[in-house]
């Protein structure tokens, strides 16, 4: 070896010169082998590397002022379209009496000739009506005060507003017999009519995102200060109707596409089980509940918790035009690739008899349901201060990734010359042995 | 390098260089005529050595305790009932108690008749070893919960599953245990004990308000399948009150947990937990998950004028968001890999200082005679190895 300088001394990878070196095939055998494992556990840090995962979190929703859309298909088999209302009220005071939003009312033919679709209509009944009426008629209300939103103030002009200006001063209605609107409009007949007939819900409606509830009842409803009423004259004449329902879905917040949905899954299966477990399930979804009692009434008590889903890149993509917050029942498509802000749900489910007493058809005969109460479908939702985040990640950064390589390429070799010098010097001695 | 073992032991394998494969080794090993052993070498090589097993000790302890995660997510499936568990005593006679519960679907519970009450001494139970007052003692440290490991807590679960049976009363019978499980709906409630008379509408004669006395011990109070042994905030406290008229309120938050000590286990529980006839369902009777809820507590008591209803009340909400706590352990393979990944990396970095240790010294003159080239790489392994075969 030539004379070295100081630096030279420092040098940590002394080389042997050529002549001292001994190669074996064991060592070589060693040195493919390695190279073998080297490169399946950098092809794994790669894979790693690559991963994409997704990480829950969870926050308190600073959100505020919201609107939350709920949207929802429920099916009513054995009740007319025309006796059900829809009621949606928070406790911020504000009552949306009959709700006229983005909701349909299909009406289904009876359940013995299979719920077919009949007709579809907003849930706006009766909206045309009187256009063939002459200008100048101005119907009575038959002692009620008129509606406030009458076509032609001071007037009922349709059996619908003479319903509301009953509704208005807690009347009951009935069928209409003598009124001369509805009458000429065949209420009662069309009544009779869809008897059997069934009704779908389906829609969307956006509420204050504060506690609150919304209910399907039979009849109009109408609030007399703090009392809040439905007519249920027509709903308790017929005995074929009850609130069996069938919930196709019930979710708040916006429709997401099959596409997303997939895509999310698939993520979750890459974060292995421990991590993320949040698919969008509505627990809602299929449910059915029947029912052969008319006095019958269904709650279901829902918590409501935001949650956002964070893409990958996701403060980069461009936002949702603004006018898909306005729109109802928008679908978030998969081309979208910004954050996904929804909502998800607990629930728990509870049914009564309007007449209370025990509950011992569920043998809980001690438990006693309370009395009383209007027959239908409660919803009461309360919201959760936290929200939930999931996150996309990619669980190593490309230094990371780096050093990940490098550790696998530094072990293996290590390792590998390890085995290796074990390998020479004990066969070095069982020669040497040999040959003594 | 099964590859090895398969080719044979044969000896020619060994021999010098011979083209062929040979000529891949990355390893060339020196003979031994052209090695020296460092001065102080062994010395150094026992110190690796111990750091070796220092660091591949803690390793193994690390691997052995297991890491835990905590994940978080709305609860699915559509739910019904929650198990109450209560086992408490009340310092008045058992015939003066009125337990209920009541609850946001405007169901009522008669408690009072799912429950079992017998009489018993009120000052057996007010001197119970572990009884403390809530928020003192143990449950003043912070964190103490954090002390249960999901291994303890799965082990607790595991033991039975009975209430015991009411000590024989020594003294007068002053007060009254309240003990058993019943189901009420899982929403919003409000479990209460009022005396007899007073807060619901009844026939019979009026209890004197002399009898009053709400001082209570609670053994036991939880929510969901009962498991006597894991603790809970209310569990073994007391509060007494000499006043008659006296109102205790108790505000629970009962969140919804899993534990489970094997996380691929998780899928499953979620899906028992969605449907309630999953059938799977019985993972939850096994040594490996179980269910049970959490709560917090905050209590507030006062005395009350008498057009107020004295009494316990017990009000209860429920969170939407589960708590899934599952205990990890890596895989032994990860172990091994791990210990092989520190060995290595403390022999290599060692062999280095001990250039740099050697260099130094050089530099400083200290050393008069010229040394050797100083040992690679592979030196460390070298001069160990020499040495043991020598």
């Amino acid at each position: 070896m030539p004379a070295k300088s100081r630096f030279t001394r420092l040098d940590a990878f002394t080389k042997t010169v050529e002549d001292a070196r001994v190669r074996t095939t064991s060592g070589g055998i060693v040195t493919i082998t390695s190279l073998l494992v080297i490169l399946w556990l950098a092809w794994g840090e790669w894979a790693d590397y690559r991963r994409v995962v997704v990480r829950p979190e969870l926050v308190v929703d600073k959100g505020r002022g919201e609107k939350m859309e709920i949207s929802m298909n429920i099916t009513f088999p054995r009740m007319p379209c025309d006796l059900l209302t829809l009621d949606v009220m928070d406790v911020s005071g504000e009552l949306q009496m009959g709700v006229h939003h983005g909701i349909n009312k299909v009406r289904l033919s009876p359940e013995s000739e299979g719920s077919k679709v009949i007709e579809v209509k907003a849930l706006d009944l009766h909206k045309d009506e009187a256009s063939h009426l002459d200008p100048t008629y101005c119907g009575e209300c038959y002692g009620a005060p008129p509606p406030t939103n009458a076509i032609k103030p001071g007037c009922c002009s349709t059996c619908s507003e003479v319903r509301d200006a009953y509704a208005s001063v807690s009347w009951s209605f009935g069928r209409g017999e003598g009124v001369e609107q509805c009458e000429r409009e065949h209420y009662a007949e069309r009544l009779d009519e869809q008897r059997k007939e069934g009704c779908r819900l389906e829609g969307s409606i956006r509420v204050n995102k504060v506690i609150g509830n919304f209910h399907i009842a039979p009849g109009k409803s109408f609030s007399n200060g703090n009392l809040h009423v439905h007519d249920l004259e027509n709903y308790l004449k017929d005995a074929t109707h009850t609130f069996t329902h069938n919930i196709h879905h019930l979710r708040f917040g916006p429709q997401l596409s099959e596409e997303v949905i997939r895509d999310m899954q698939k993520k979750q299966q890459a974060t292995g089980p421990g991590g993320w477990t949040n698919h969008h399930l509505n627990p809602l979804d299929g449910t059915l509940q029947t029912t052969e009692d008319k006095n019958f009434n269904f709650m279901y008590f829902i918590k409501v918790v935001s949650t956002a889903y964070l893409p990958l890149g996701w403060d980069s993509a461009p936002t949702r035009p603004a006018k898909y917050d306005e729109l109802l029942g928008a679908t978030i498509d998969g081309n979208y690739k910004g954050s996904i802000e929804t909502h998800q749900y607990s629930v728990t489910s509870h049914k009564r008899n309007l007449m209370g007493g025990p509950d011992s058809e569920d043998g809980h005969k001690e438990r006693i349901h309370a009395r009383g109460g209007i027959p239908g479908v409660f919803f009461s939702y309360d919201i959760s201060p936290m929200k939930v985040i999931n996150r996309e990640v990619r669980q190593k950064t490309f230094s990371g990734f780096l050093v990940g390589l490098c550790a696998v390429i530094g072990g293996t070799l290590t390792v590998a010359a390890a085995v290796d010098r074990a390998l020479y010097e004990g066969v070095s001695r069982v020669k040497k042995m040999h040959s003594n | 390098m099964n590859g090895f073992v398969e080719s044979g032991l044969s000896e020619d394998n060994f021999g010098e260089a011979k083209g062929g494969l040979a000529s891949f080794d990355a390893f060339p090993k020196t003979k031994k005529t052209y090695l020296t052993r460092g001065r102080d070498s062994s010395a150094w090589t026992v110190t690796l050595i111990l750091t070796c097993v220092y660091l591949a000790w803690s390793e193994l302890s690390r691997w052995w305790t297991g890491n835990t995660t905590q994940t978080f997510s709305v609860e699915k499936g559509v739910s019904h009932d929650l198990q109450i568990n209560l086992d408490m005593v009340v310092a008045m006679k058992c015939a003066d108690l009125h337990v209920n519960m009541q609850d946001a679907a405007g169901d009522r519970t008669l408690a009072g008749e799912l429950l079992r009450k017998d009489p018993t001494n009120w000052n057996m139970w007010a001197q119970g070893k572990n009884m403390h007052k809530l928020g003192e003692g143990e449950d003043a440290l912070p964190g103490w919960e954090e002390l249960w490991d999901v291994h303890d807590q799965l082990g607790a679960a595991k033991k039975k599953r009975k209430f015991p049976k009411t000590p024989r009363a020594r003294g007068p019978l002053d007060a009254c245990r309240i003990y058993g499980s019943l189901d009420g709906n899982k929403v919003q409630g409000d479990f209460h004990i009022t005396a007899r008379g007073h807060g619901y509408m009844e026939f019979g004669e009026h209890l004197s308000h002399n009898a009053f006395n709400f001082s209570h011990a609670i053994q036991e109070l939880s929510f969901g399948p009962y498991y006597p042994n894991l603790q809970n905030p209310l569990d073994d406290t007391i509060t007494t009150t000499p006043d008659h008229f006296y109102k205790y309120q108790y505000y629970l938050s009962i969140v919804p947990t899993i534990y489970t000590d094997d996380a691929e286990l998780i899928p499953l529980l979620e899906a028992v937990n969605r449907d309630s006839r999953h059938p799977g369902r019985s993972v939850f009777q096994s040594s490996h998950a179980i269910k049970t809820n959490q709560y917090a507590v905050t209590s507030q008591s006062h005395t009350v004028p008498d057009n107020y209803i004295p009494g316990i009340f017990f009000k209860f909400d429920i969170e939407p968001i589960m708590l899934t706590i599952a205990e990890e352990w890596g895989g032994f393979f990860a172990l091994l890999i791990r210990i092989v990944n520190v060995v290595s990396g403390v022999m290599v970095a060692g062999g280095w200082a001990w250039q740099m240790f050697d260099w130094a010294l050089e530099v400083y003159g200290k050393r008069s005679g010229s040394r050797n080239g100083g040992m690679g790489m592979l030196g460390v392994f070298g001069g160990k190895e020499k040495h043991s075969f020598d």
